[in-house]
């Protein structure tokens, strides 16, 4: 069946006027494209720093870029991409982390023993690293989520103060004062700890 | 940049702070982690397969002038006006219920001696009037011998016009 058949038949849809409307398809998934490559590991380091599991991560940044597929039309109004995706992902990995259930720390220290960097580290050092980052990233569990959202953040050293702001929808000076009472309850969350043993 | 803009880990992991140190080479280490093999060939494939368009179809016969956003909105108004109107006039024909018919029972009265009045209306039969009896030129007289008694003495006399009004002569 031709194009024309099909669009008589009516289960083909017209396009509408053809030449514009291609070349800025084009257009727009040559941007997509180069989103995609240029900032589709940060997202996929952002998605895993509160989602601590490769697959979620993957997962989230895929439906990231869905949404920015879906609001194509606005593509040219964005003035910064990269805060733009990191905020699309960001609220992405908040909705699956609200929805799936608390994750148990033996599950982290396995998925950390198997992404660690492997260099120059024995299996039982390996183990023991990837337990104490573990428990460390208990310790971030516990802070209040307007802390642990900006402390996890800040570790990105690409997000500048104000680029997390514009993320977290908040001041630059809020990120400052949350940061810094983030890092004090951390200190004591692990003095603590360490005090128990 | 400015250094206000910076990131702010990096200005304060310069303290020598050993659980903030442990913090920071959590965090940095998942922050630095390799990015997983073939992730923007399965994202591509993923954009790919994703549905281009709306399940919006177009009408086939339709000719191009028509295909557009107002001739859209008109349609939805004119399906919105013909259901609204259908609507309306299904419940414009539906007989309403009619208003229950209340029948007044007579109000029971309170029972004497286990007899009711059965709605009959006792109408009591009118008495005469007593008649006044001229009180006014009465009383002057009783005023007049009570003068005489003098101001100290006991006087049977009513003082007090007013009492002759409050107790009549009744005849």
């Amino acid at each position: 069946m031709s194009t024309s058949q099909a669009i008589c038949a009516g289960w083909m849809e017209i396009p509408n006027s053809a030449g514009a409307e291609e070349a800025s398809t084009e257009q727009v998934e040559a941007t997509l494209a180069a989103l995609v490559s240029q900032h589709s590991g940060t997202l996929y380091r952002v998605a895993y720093s509160v989602l601590r599991n490769a697959a979620d991560a993957e997962d989230a940044v895929q439906e990231a870029f869905l949404r920015v597929l879906r609001h194509r039309g606005t593509l040219h109004e964005v003035r910064d991409y990269r805060v733009w995706l990191i905020r699309i992902v960001w609220n992405v990995v908040l909705d699956r982390k609200r929805r799936q259930k608390t994750r148990p720390e033996t599950d982290d220290v396995a998925d950390l023993a198997r992404v660690l960097p492997v260099e120059g580290l024995s299996a039982e050092e390996r183990a023991a690293a990837a337990q104490h980052h573990a428990h460390v990233l208990g310790c971030v569990d516990q802070l209040p989520p307007k802390e642990r959202q900006v402390l996890l953040l800040s570790a990105f050293d690409e997000l500048s103060s104000v680029e997390i702001a514009s993320v977290l929808d908040i001041t630059e000076s809020s990120v400052r004062s949350r940061l810094f009472r983030a890092r004090n309850l951390m200190a004591d969350l692990l003095n603590h700890a360490r005090s128990l043993r | 940049m400015n250094s206000s803009s910076h990131n702010p880990m990096s200005q304060d992991s310069a303290k020598p702070n050993e659980p903030a140190h442990t913090v920071d080479a959590t965090l940095q280490l998942i922050a630095r982690l390799p990015v997983p093999e073939g992730l923007e060939d399965r994202i591509h494939a993923k954009l790919r397969t994703a549905p281009r368009r709306g399940s919006l179809l177009a009408w086939p016969m339709l000719p191009k002038f028509a295909d557009t956003g107002w001739m859209r909105t008109a349609a939805a108004a004119a399906i919105v006006v013909v259901v609204a109107g259908g609507g309306w006039s299904v419940y414009s024909r539906v007989e309403r219920p009619q208003p229950a018919r209340v029948i007044m029972m007579p109000a029971a009265g309170p029972a004497s001696g286990g007899f009711s009045s059965a709605g009959a209306m006792r109408t009591p039969t009118t008495l005469n009037a007593p008649v006044l009896k001229h009180p006014v030129k009465k009383s002057a007289t009783k005023a007049k011998k009570a003068k005489t008694a003098g101001p100290g003495g006991q006087s049977t006399a009513v003082s007090n016009p007013l009492d002759s009004i409050a107790a009549p002569a009744v005849k």
